[in-house]
Order: structure tokens, then C-alpha cells, then sequence
């Protein structure tokens, strides 16, 4: 029973071998493909969206910036009244 | 913004006209012959990569006037630093990947140039996290994670060298077309322009918080003087 089982897992071991080496021996090989649709990427669209992202990037994050040091400065001076007021 | 000084404004005015003259050079320039017309991602992705370190140096700078002399102008400045840091991270990160769909057909490898430049994006975001929500020990947290992050920089730069990827080398700006060059240089001059206006107004940002939080004090203790 023992000797049954070992010869089935032997078996089982050499299909997967024979499987696995002969696939990868296809995955070396490589095929010239003629007449397949050139990808065209647009190269002009490329370079107007990453200098657009950078611009808005760094315009967003001046809004942010000038935005919380206007609601500071409002602040500080608020309270700067608020403590003349009361001597 | 009144009392931001001369030298400040003198700055937004040279930025402004940058912003008219800089584009216009570009467009300018010579077309790479193997890249083609996308290679002129690189006159804004190398100073903003550059950006990068820097705000990182300055960052780890501060981090060490914070950590080892207490000092509070030092934890400003290396804040905003930090945060121009993720800033031109963003900028990096999203125009090379533009740059690389094109001129390699993929949107990302992970080789070790890109793979060390996303880590430190990483650690710069990790020093904000600490900072806002690490607690007490927050700044301090965040100022050895600041430094940890100027140590990636050399790694990021020298990585191209040591290891093979698919970025170009460090060779690139010294070997440059000397037909590109003075666009490459006023593009730098204008991005750097900009990282400096940027810093100026959120130091500035930091100092009227602690400023504010100084005032809040004062009220409170006029508060308590009064009811007793």
C-alpha cells in the first residue's frame, strides 16, 4: 500500500516537473509579431498634464498657506484687541 | 503678508516673470531624438526631485536644532520643510511616472531609484503624521524620523549608480546637450525661487501659530486673574 502511494506521488512529481520545464522553455521562446497596431501615446498630452499637476500642486498649497495665515493673523489680532480692551 | 520684506517681493516678481519666460525656453529647446518630445518633463521633474532633497536636508537640519538645542526655530523651519518635501514628492512621483509611460511604456517599476524615492515620500509623510498625531513626544518622534529621512537621500541619488535600473543615471545633467542646457538651469532657478518663496510664507505660517498659541495663554491667565 505504502510502495502504491509512493509510486502515485512520484508520478504526480514528474508530470508537475515535465509541465513546469516545458512551459518555461516556451517562455524563452520569443515570436516576431507583424502587423500589430502601433501604440500611440501622445507625448504633447504627457508633458501638459505632469507640468499642470506640478503648477496646481504648488498653487494649491499657496491657497492652503495664505488662506491659514490670513485666519491666524485675524486671530492674533482679535485677541490682541480682546486683551487691550481689558488692560 | 506686509511685513514679508523687499527681498520677498522682489522674489514673487522674478517668479512671475520666470513663470512667462521659463515655459518659453523649453519649448524651445532642442527635441531629444530617442525620447522625442516627453523628454522635456525632465526641465521640471529633475528640480523638483532636487526640491525634494533639499527640503529634506532642511528638514534634518532643523530636526537637529530641535532635538539637541530645543530650539523652537528650528522645529518651525523644519515643519515647513517637511511639508515643501511632500509637496515636490507629489510633483515627482506623478510627472515621472508620465515620463516613464512614454519613454519606457510603463507607468512604474520597482527599481531601485523609484523604489527609494517612494520610501522617502514615505518617511517625509510618516514626519507630518508624527508631528500631528504622535502626542506629546510628537515633534520629537517626528525630528528622529526627519533625520532618517536625509539619510535615504544619498541612497536615492547613488542608487542609479549601484544598482542597474531603468532610470537614467546620475550622469544625465553633467553630460547634458549644451543646446538644453539653459533651459535645464532657468527651469532649476525658477523652481528653486519658488521653494524659497514657499518656505518663507509657511515658517512664517508656524511663527504667528506659536504667536497665536502665546496670546491664547496670556487670555487664559487673564481669565483666571480676574475670577479669583
Amino acid at each position: 500500500m505504502k510502495t502504491a502511494w509512493n509510486v502515485i506521488r512520484g508520478a504526480a512529481l514528474a508530470v508537475v516537473v515535465l509541465v513546469a520545464s516545458s512551459g518555461a522553455a516556451l517562455a524563452q521562446e520569443f515570436e516576431k509579431i507583424e502587423n500589430i497596431p502601433k501604440q500611440d501615446i501622445p507625448a504633447g498630452r504627457f508633458v501638459g498634464i505632469a507640468y499642470g499637476i506640478i503648477w496646481l500642486a504648488v498653487l494649491t498649497y499657496v491657497l492652503f498657506v495664505a488662506g491659514g495665515l490670513k485666519r491666524v493673523n485675524q486671530e492674533i489680532a482679535d485677541l490682541k484687541r480682546r486683551l487691550g480692551s481689558r488692560g | 503678508m506686509r511685513s514679508l520684506g523687499t527681498g520677498f517681493w522682489i522674489a514673487l516678481a522674478l517668479a512671475a516673470a520666470g513663470f512667462l519666460i521659463v515655459p518659453t525656453m523649453i519649448l524651445n529647446a532642442p527635441i531629444e531624438p530617442v525620447m522625442g518630445f516627453v523628454q522635456k518633463i525632465f526641465y521640471f521633474h529633475v528640480p523638483c526631485a532636487i526640491m525634494l532633497f533639499l527640503s529634506t536636508f532642511v528638514c534634518a537640519g532643523g530636526s537637529i536644532a530641535f532635538l539637541f538645542k530645543g530650539s523652537e526655530r528650528g522645529d518651525r523651519l523644519a515643519h515647513a520643510a517637511g511639508e515643501l518635501g511632500v509637496l515636490f514628492g507629489i510633483c515627482v512621483l506623478t510627472s515621472g511616472p508620465l515620463w516613464g509611460r512614454k519613454a519606457w511604456g510603463v507607468w512604474w517599476q520597482w527599481d531601485a531609484r523609484l523604489t527609494t524615492s517612494f520610501l522617502l515620500f514615505l518617511m517625509l509623510i510618516a514626519y507630518l503624521v508624527a508631528r500631528r498625531y504622535g502626542g506629546p513626544a510628537g515633534r520629537k518622534l517626528a525630528a528622529a524620523l526627519g533625520l532618517f529621512a536625509a539619510i535615504n537621500v544619498p541612497l536615492v541619488y547613488k542608487s542609479v549608480d549601484i544598482w542597474r535600473t531603468v532610470h537614467p543615471q546620475t550622469t544625465v545633467v553633467p553630460k547634458l546637450d549644451p543646446r538644453m542646457r539653459p533651459a535645464f538651469w532657468s527651469a532649476f532657478l525658477l523652481i528653486t525661487l519658488v521653494w524659497a518663496l514657499l518656505l518663507t510664507i509657511r515658517v512664517r505660517l508656524e511663527r504667528a501659530r506659536a504667536e497665536l498659541a502665546t496670546l491664547r495663554l496670556d487670555a487664559e491667565e487673564l481669565e483666571e486673574v480676574r475670577a479669583s
